[in-house]
């Protein structure tokens, strides 16, 4: 009672983080990302905790984020005792990959890359490629509920990559950036920016797991995409943390004249998901894809925000997202297009499905639209319902038994997001890793 | 003079309802709001303790509960509450003759059309103008069968053992700021009950008036069908354009009984400085269907939800629902579906126009919880632009437990583009013509759920609406 | 009496297209119009009728020696002139029955209505001319309709309404030869001392069913070359590189 007293800037149930969980990362940070470091944290002391009453947390049950306490990482030797098992857990094809563990890198290997590329741990970038970095930043705000955390982001010691892909370069195949975790409530804040600029193009994955079954990282991580005058960017997180993980990611993609952005998110792990993606489209031509695919199960909780902002004529956005559900696990959906004043000649879908495998499994949908522009062309969808028997019918009719039957038909459900990536090699990871979420369930 | 325009003329109101007499109330509560304003308004009713406790506990939740303002529009904040006058009458005996009625009140109604429609094709008419209920009745045939058809102040005191058990059930006090300010000053409405396997055959029609500036009209109509009865229920209403806001905020609580049907039909045109925020909702026993037919031409702001809880097996709720947004206008309209039995089934269909500055609103909620089966939801909603100018918003909400349901929800954004109205110009219509053609298209398989007369009447609201609105 | 075209410059976006077309089509004639893509086909049909993207910066369109510039689109329609598009609108929600009379009705005097009884044998009899389905009459104006029905529905409208001049864009595009002679059919069935026709192509297999007058070559937003029917022939063996060459050799 008395501490709580003695800090009148905490929230109510601010007690969780009490300093800024900073290392040292060996690199000497600018001036400006101290800056934006120390302003984040007076934001994270003043931002009020998410209430239930704000429209961008509800259904959310927020039980799930009164955390007890975020604890810092450890030392980098305290880690790597785990790494070795996790090397070939990995997109072999991939041609540029690193490690994290517990925000350290262990290893990295971006050799393979064209030579104009930048591709480098963040810290670094900062230290090195200090201007580059700072022009794409968190340039944009959360603004989908994550305020709060988002500032904590940045108050805090970063982990991640930033690539950057210069004029014309098209980098044929997928990078891929692996984090493993570990720890009890360890906090874990992952930043990728990528930036493709005119023409080119390239691909990211990024593979997020926990060290064993009963670690329980907090991880809050940012994603910055940055693609302009015909710049291409793919960008799949994958989730499959253990049950007592915590995972939030706010992604924020700015697609420029005839550039174009898809941003994947696929959940198989965690007790609680918020993933948060918000698209630009800020000039003509711009496209953004934004997909999801998550099976959740148990009492896991997977609660995704989105936002497709039109505010240029001529842009396109689509945007599917996926659940599987079962036990008693609960997914939200909120998503909202919008097209801003002037913003003419948008062409804007958005679709939500739930496929629903038990009697206590929830389903919550809540697809927004607000046009404010003429010559729209925008819709949106969603359904909830159980799989179809028809379908089970069918597949039986042909002599395949039931329970294979549902099985196939659930993994089809998910696989069509899977197949709106680009490589085979991704998405035959992730099909794999759902086929054996699946076959577990 | 063919059938078809003798039908139109006999359903026309006037254009815009633009029209008011000069004020002479007997009674009037004065401005501002307060227990005196609640004690004036029982006092003059003669109403029970109950009733008066009633108001007073509402009016205590409705000053403590905030402004919705955090999801809903800003606008609300405009509403003077204290600059509001919450009741006006001329007494409050209902005439059953049109003779019977005040010269100036029964020559509001009648350009209003109301007598003419009442020998036209009604069973009954209840004509309630500010505060009360100036005309009431209801065909003798029916009246002999059981149906009662009064207003809410009569129907508190002949019938108080129907309608205490219902009143305040299906919408608590508490449900939100608003049906909390209509329990503390409401006045006027409807009561019905219709009586087990009643089919009444033609439709109970009223029509609310709203007179004098500055005026808070809050009547309350609860609506009871009994055992395999049925019922189809009209209300209009219409408003001079005052200088200042004026606000009407209404409670609707429909019971149907099993196998009971109620169809609910509302053609609303006030005049667009009133804020019309109203609570309407329906309970469905079992096997009892309740149709919410909802069609928004005027007022400034329209919040309005009209919703059904589906508390009997094979219960079924359904909301077709027309908004038509101008210059100045925000409608912001939807549907509410909760599923508490097993294989309820709700239907929605929402039509939206946003004409000029127009602005208009979806907002949904389709609730199944767990350990039910068989609940299935089917949501349509579009949305019509005609302006580069005009906004809409859809913000549907949609929960499902368990999987043994279906929901689907659908919208979309469509314009009446330039290239349309070209093509049809090119055939000899003129710009007008052609922009009524294609809305009159968008919403013509809802317009088909009205009763004939009132397609009728709605499609020329709509041109009305429309005049102007290109170029 | 004459639909009479005269040194029409029009431009979109500043861009000038039709730069000085000259054209007159007595009543009783059938003009073709054939040119290369982008030579401006498509714009002259949409500035006749009145199109708010075309802007006219020169030049007069008269009907009958009445100038329709100043009019509105459908007091142009009113006043005698068809347009048969080359890409037919759909109209959701409103059934095609129900435009056609409406588009009639139009050109009633005010007061005056339609014969429904009269009006629904006159739409079947060209229907049937049309062998068009009795179904098209309810369903939305060429909402869902195959490329051949809708150009049926532009013929079924253009004889219903019994305009003085039509200007049929492209009509040919995308249909098959069996619909094609089905739509050749309506016109030639419409042809009268009484009516003039413009009819813009690109291809002259059309000119084979509907045979024209006189044919004009249209390049660069002007008329570049007229003559008879053989011209058709002749510009589809050579080719339209064939015109030009012509051009930059005079």
């Amino acid at each position: 009672m008395s501490t709580t007293l003695t800090k009148p800037e905490m929230s109510a149930h601010g007690e969780w983080v009490s300093e800024p969980l900073r290392r040292d990362v060996g690199a000497e940070l600018p001036d400006w990302y101290q800056q934006i470091q120390a302003d984040s944290w007076h934001n994270f002391l003043e931002t009020p905790e998410p209430v239930r009453k704000d429209e961008n947390w509800r259904f959310a049950d927020l039980k799930k984020i009164r955390f007890e306490r975020i604890n810092p990482v450890g030392s980098l030797n305290e880690q790597g005792s785990f790494v070795e098992r996790f090397r070939s857990n990995r997109v072999d094809s991939a041609i540029g990959h690193c490690l994290f563990a517990n925000g350290h890198l262990i290893e990295s290997d971006f050799s393979q890359l064209p030579d104009d590329v930048i591709a480098c741990e963040i810290n670094e970038a900062l230290a090195n490629h200090s201007e580059l970095v700072k022009e794409h930043f968190m340039q944009d705000p959360a603004r989908l509920g994550s305020q709060k955390f988002a500032a904590l982001h940045g108050a805090s010691t970063l982990c991640g990559v930033f690539i950057h892909v210069p004029k014309n370069v098209v980098i044929d195949g997928v990078i891929e950036i692996h984090h493993v975790n570990s720890g009890e409530n360890t906090g874990i804040f992952p930043h990728t920016l990528i930036v493709a600029e005119a023409n080119s193009k390239v691909s990211v994955f990024e593979n997020f797991e926990t060290a064993g079954k009963g670690d329980s990282p907090i991880t809050v991580g940012m994603v910055d995409l940055d693609a302009r005058d015909g710049g291409k960017i793919q960008y799949a997180s994958f989730q499959n943390n253990g049950p007592n993980a915590r995972h939030m990611q706010i992604n924020a993609s700015r697609v420029g004249r005839d550039s174009a952005v898809k941003n994947c998110f696929v959940n198989l792990g965690s007790m609680w998901v918020r993933n948060e993606a918000v698209s630009r489209m800020m000039e003509p031509g711009a496209d953004s894809q934004m997909f999801s695919a998550n099976l959740a199960n148990g009492t896991e909780e997977y609660d995704q925000r989105t936002l497709q902002l039109h505010e240029a004529q001529h842009t396109t956005s689509d945007l599917l997202y996926k659940n599987a559900l079962y036990d008693d696990a609960r997914t939200i959906f909120s998503g909202l297009i919008q097209v801003g004043k002037g913003a003419h000649h948008t062409d804007s879908y958005q679709t939500c499905r739930n496929m629903l495998g038990s009697d206590t499994a929830e389903a919550n949908a809540m697809p927004g639209l607000e046009i404010d522009a003429d010559q729209v062309k925008c819709s949106h969808g969603s359904t909830s319902g159980p799989i179809s028997e028809e379908e089970i019918f069918y597949l039986m009719a042909r002599g395949i038994p039931a329970e294979r039957a549902r099985r196939m038909i659930s993994l089809g459900f998910l696989n069509e997001v899977i197949q709106r990536l680009e490589g085979d090699d991704v998405k035959e990871f992730i099909f794999g890793k759902v086929e054996a979420k699946f076959r577990a369930i | 003079m063919s059938q078809d325009q003798a039908t139109l003329d006999a359903v026309t109101i006037d254009d815009s309802g633009d029209f008011s007499f000069p004020e002479d109330y007997q009674h009037d509560a004065g401005t501002g709001l307060n227990e005196a304003t609640l004690d004036y308004i029982s006092d003059i009713k003669k109403e029970d303790d109950w009733i008066r406790d009633f108001r007073k506990k509402a009016l205590k939740i409705f000053n403590d509960k905030p402004m919705p303002t955090h999801w809903a529009s800003k606008d609300l904040e405009n509403i003077k509450f204290q600059d509001i006058r919450y009741y006006l009458s001329q007494g409050q005996k209902p005439t059953r003759s049109w003779d019977e009625v005040p010269d100036d009140v029964k020559q509001t109604f009648e350009r209003l059309g109301i007598p003419e429609k009442e020998r036209k094709f009604l069973a009954g008419v209840e004509a309630q103008f500010d505060s009360e209920a100036a005309y009431s009745n209801v065909k003798e045939e029916l009246e002999k069968q059981g149906v009662i058809f009064v207003n809410s102040t009569e129907g508190l005191r002949e019938h108080p053992e129907i309608f205490r058990k219902w009143f305040g059930k299906v919408i608590p006090t508490g449900d939100n700021k608003f049906s909390a300010l209509n329990s503390a000053v409401f006045s006027g409405g409807s009561f019905i009950y219709v009586p087990p396997g009643v089919k009444v055959a033609h439709p109970l029609q009223a029509y609310f008036r709203i007179n004098a500036e500055n005026f808070g009209q809050f009547e309350r109509t609860l609506i009871i069908v009994d055992e395999g009865a049925e019922v189809t229920y009209m209300e209009g209403c219409t408003a001079p354009k005052f200088e200042t806001a004026t606000l009407h905020s209404a409670v609707v609580e429909l019971v149907a009984m099993k196998d009971a049907k109620i169809q609910y039909i509302t053609v609303q045109n006030w005049s667009n400085n009133v804020f019309n925020l109203v609570t309407k909702r329906g309970l469905a026993h079992e096997n009892a269907e309740i149709r919410w037919i909802d069609c928004n031409i005027g007022s400034r702001l329209t919040m309005k939800y009209p919703g059904v809880i589906m508390k009997g097996r094979k219960a079924r709720g359904e909301v077709i629902s027309i908004a038509l947004a101008n210059d100045g206008q925000h409608q912001d309209t939807g549907a509410k579906m909760i599923h508490a039995a097993d294989e309820t089934t709700s239907n929605v269909v929402s039509k939206s126009i946003s004409v000029g500055k127009g602005r208009s609103t979806y907002r949904g909620q389709v609730h199944i919880p767990k350990h039910l089966k068989g609940c299935k939801n089917n949501t349509e909603c579009d949305a019509l632009l005609i302006n580069t100018n005009s906004r809409t918003d859809t913000y549907p909400a949609i929960t499902v437990r368990g999987n043994k349901h279906a929901t689907q929800h659908e919208a979309s954004v469509s314009q009446v583009s330039e290239d349309q109205i070209f093509y049809m110009q090119q055939r000899g219509l003129s710009e007008a013509e052609a922009m009524s053609l294609s809305v009159n298209g968008f919403i013509n398989d809802l317009a088909r759920e009205f009763p004939m007369e009132y397609s009728v009447e709605l499609k020329r609201l709509i041109d009305l609406e429309m005049e102007g609105s290109v170029g | 009496m004459s639909l009479k075209i005269d040194n029409l410059h029009a431009s979109v976006e500043d861009i000038e297209i039709l730069k000085g077309l000259t054209l007159e089509i007595p009543k009783g004639e059938v003009h073709a119009i054939m040119g290369p893509n982008g030579s401006g086909k498509s714009t002259l049909s949409k500035v006749i009728a009145g199109h708010e993207d075309y802007e006219v910066t020169e030049g007069s369109v008269t009907i009958d020696g009445e100038d329709i510039l100043e009019m509105e689109i459908d007091e142009r329609s009113r006043a005698g002139l068809f347009l048969a598009f080359q890409y037919p609108h759909e109209v959701p929600g409103v059934s095609n029955a129900n435009f056609i009379r409406a588009a009639l009705q139009s050109r009633l005097p005010d007061g005056e209505e339609i014969d429904a009884v009269a009006y629904y044998k006159d739409l079947y009899a060209k229907m049937d001319e049309l062998e068009m389905d009795r179904k098209f009459t309810g369903r939305s104006v060429n909402e869902g309709f195959s490329g051949g029905e809708k150009k049926r529905n532009e013929i079924l409208q253009m004889m219903m309404l019994e305009p003085k001049y039509c200007i049929m864009d492209e009509t040919d595009s995308g249909l098959d030869i069996d619909a094609l002679r089905v739509v050749a059919k309506g016109v030639n069935a419409m042809r009268s001392p009484d009516r003039g026709f413009l009819v813009i192509t690109h291809y002259q297999r059309l000119l084979d069913y509907i045979v024209p007058d006189v044919v004009h070559v249209l390049y660069d937003g002007k008329i570049v070359k007229s003559g008879e029917k053989d011209l058709a022939l002749e510009l589809e063996e050579k080719g339209y590189d064939w015109v030009k060459t012509e051009l930059a050799a005079a």
